[in-house]
């Protein structure tokens, strides 16, 4: 009797042991209510797996992810950052794994495009960037997009505008019935380069941008249609179409101001939809950049942070299934619910007006293959490069020749 | 009674004694020499980090002395020698001056309130500073006020402005330090010599120079020390007023080691540069220690 008893309890331990793990993950700020709610449901659709998930600001997380990777006792699951700077350096040092099995297992490849993977994608000593194996993904999409104050294109008697040449138009009249053409946060540089992104889109050929950012040294930045782009942008500042004082006002203000009815147009992120919809409702709408001529459209954007497994996880099988919780196409609505913009087709109508517009303006980008993530992507020196160039750029204190010559000499770095 | 209780120094050395001051060199070694010591190992390699430190020599420090960005963000921080140490230390000698002569009721309330900046976090003086500032902050709107439409600007972003507005934020943080400091100073110079000085018949100006300067000056050399250094190494109040922006226009020294570490995962280089740094500060301060030393 006293042996069974002992074999028993020793069973039930075991089986306890066996089902009984924890799934650690680090994330992004960004998405923790993406993952509270994805928690709640993979620990109750998994019994005996809890998950222990744990958050970092933008600054920290990118200042630490690295080193939290390579140490001892990583994270199992944890975003990275697109590029050479975190993604690739990840790869190189062999602290993340490839996903190609899972993809295969869990069919996360059918779900998009041909390439549209392609910033997850390394070779396997991460040398090269933009086809190899998959070595992230994400649920989320991120675009950068154009939102407006719908009473004030109106009272000026505009439309949503169908060209470039239209949407140069409506700056002109906005300047002239003394309206603030475009807001924006100058101040803190990264927002200037969603602004560049979109008018650099609106003249370059995206499948050239997207190439130059994987591959700059062997990807010619300064081409005819770029100057073209850069003096556009330098043209548009010296018109005060972005105000006299935008290197002073940081990004959080000028959506702040934007949502206090300053600014016709705000050239941002999809990450915003939630936050302007709720401060301003049904008075900001959003489109997509079109180009010259309303032939295509142009934004910047890409997939959010990439998830990744590290290469010291102890159950591997278990956080791709938390990975595929995420892509799956039940979680599409939950997203949405959360005030993000997935990547997939969502299944449930909008649950307002401006995320029915911002997921529009999100399926044109991806339609005509118009994404072309973002110009810091190109090296690790680039974000700097790009930013402290577009203020001067914007402030008057650089000229477009010379914002190419900076941006292609880092170009070569 | 013999002599034996009588107290004799000792003539054998105390080994002993190197144990009090044990544990506050363990912590030396550990917090202070050994991350120097590490951080100079650093610099001479390429490392981004977690990889491999692959040695270079002198590489970084030659790429980084041809690198025009960082050459002009140290000449930025000699302009800032000039806002957080030259006129901190030329208000805190003027208000010192001043008090000698003038007796001002509730002193003691008014030199708290010019101390405060001192005491705040640089977080909360950049955080004040930038609102301050803003485009449509306190400033502008007084200017605007006062009907000098023309020149409000939004200060941190100005390409000719922010390396001045940022520098004022410094003059505003030290010269309480360097106002508190010199009165204590002024407060132990023995009465006599001013007494002395008005016999000669010395006015306030000829005796601030011939009574207060020279009796100072083992103050002036603690506030220039302190304060040069810190206009060097000084890295918050830039990182949160403007990141070094617009453009390069303030960057300095300490944002290239962050960004070189943190943010480009080029540490071998950052490390380079903290010997640097830390190079140009010793020098510095070995300067204002020679030139000011007591001449016998």
């Amino acid at each position: 009797m006293k042996k069974i008893f002992v074999l028993l309890s020793s069973l039930i331990f075991f089986s306890a042991g066996i089902n009984a793990e924890t799934l650690r993950i680090l994330a992004e700020s960004g998405d923790e209510a993406t993952l509270t709610r994805a928690t709640a449901q993979f620990e109750a659709a998994n019994p005996g797996v809890t998950i222990d998930a744990s958050y970092l600001g933008w600054d920290d997380f990118m200042a630490t992810i690295k080193l939290k990777l390579a140490d001892n006792n990583p994270p199992d699951l944890a975003h990275g950052n697109q590029g050479f700077t975190v993604d690739g350096t990840l790869v190189q040092n062999g602290l993340i794994i490839s996903l190609e099995k899972y993809a295969d297992q869990y069919g996360w490849k059918d779900l998009f495009a041909d390439g549209a993977l392609a910033e997850f994608m390394w070779s396997d000593d991460g040398s090269t960037w933009g086809s190899g194996s998959l070595f992230g993904i994400s649920p989320v999409a991120e675009d950068v997009i154009v939102f407006y104050n719908k009473s004030k294109l109106n009272a000026l008697g505009l439309s949503v505008p169908n060209s470039f040449e239209d949407f140069e138009n409506a700056l002109a009249v906005s300047k002239d019935a003394g309206e603030l053409p475009i807001i924006l946060g100058g101040a803190d540089g990264w927002p200037i380069i969603h602004v560049w992104g979109i008018i650099d889109g609106a003249f370059v050929d995206p499948n050239h941008t997207r190439g130059w950012i994987f591959d700059p040294k062997n990807f010619e930045f300064n081409t005819p249609s770029r100057m073209d782009a850069a003096k556009k942008l330098a043209d548009m500042a010296a018109a005060g179409y972005f105000g006299s004082d935008s290197l002073g006002v940081g990004y959080d203000d000028a959506n702040a101001m934007f949502i206090n009815g300053e600014g016709v147009f705000n050239l941002t992120g999809t990450w915003m939809t939630a936050q302007l919809d709720e401060g301003m409702g049904d008075n900001v709408g959003a489109f997509a950049m079109p180009t010259s001529g309303g032939k295509s459209v142009a934004g910047g954007g890409s997939f959010a942070l990439g998830w990744h497994i590290s290469s010291k996880a102890s159950n591997p099988d278990l956080a791709a299934k938390f990975i595929a919780h995420l892509m799956s196409n039940d979680f599409v609505d939950d997203l949405m619910e959360v005030g993000r913009v997935p990547a997939q087709a969502p299944t449930i109508s909008p649950t307002s007006n401006l995320q029915a517009e911002v997921i529009a303006s999100s399926n044109a980008l991806i339609g005509a293959n118009a994404k072309t993530f973002y110009t810091d992507w190109a090296t690790p020196g680039m974000y700097d490069v790009v930013t402290q160039e577009l203020q001067k750029l914007i402030g008057g204190a650089a000229s477009a020749e010379e914002f190419i010559s900076a941006m292609a000499a880092e170009s070569l770095n | 009674m013999s002599n034996k209780n009588i107290y004799r120094p000792q003539s054998k050395f105390q080994y002993s004694s190197y144990l009090y001051i044990f544990p506050a060199f363990v912590f030396y070694i550990l917090f202070v020499l050994f991350p120097l010591g590490d951080t100079l190992y650093t610099s001479f390699t390429e490392w981004n980090g977690i990889s491999e430190k692959k040695w270079v020599g002198l590489d970084q420090y030659i790429k980084n002395l041809s690198d025009k960005k960082i050459t002009s963000s140290i000449k930025h921080s000699f302009i800032l020698i000039i806002f957080y140490s030259f006129l901190p230390i030329i208000i805190g000698l003027l208000i010192a001056g001043l008090m000698i002569r003038v007796k001002i009721r509730g002193m003691a309330t008014y030199r708290a309130i010019l101390f405060l900046p001192q005491i705040l976090s640089m977080i909360v003086v950049g955080i004040s500073w930038r609102w301050i500032y803003a485009p449509k902050g306190p400033l502008n709107a007084g200017l605007d006020y006062l009907g000098l439409e023309d020149v409000s600007r939004a200060w941190l972003g100005s390409f000719d402005y922010s390396l001045i507005a940022v520098g004022l934020i410094g003059t505003w943080v030290m010269f309480g330090f360097t106002m508190i400091l010199f009165i204590a100073g002024v407060q132990k110079i023995p009465s006599e010599l001013y007494d002395a000085a008005k016999v000669d018949g010395a006015g306030a100006i000829s005796e601030f120079f011939n009574v207060t300067l020279p009796n100072l000056r083992g103050e002036i050399i603690v506030a220039l020390i302190f304060t040069v250094t810190l206009a060097l190494r000084n890295f918050d109040l830039i990182y949160i007023t403007t990141g070094g922006g617009p453009g390069t226009s303030t960057m300095i020294p300490s944002m290239f080691i962050y960004k070189k570490a943190f943010q480009m995962g080029q540490v071998g280089s950052a490390s380079s540069l903290g010997i640097m740094l830390t190079l140009m500060i010793f020098t510095l301060v070995s300067i204002i220690l020679i030139t000011f030393r007591e001449k016998k």
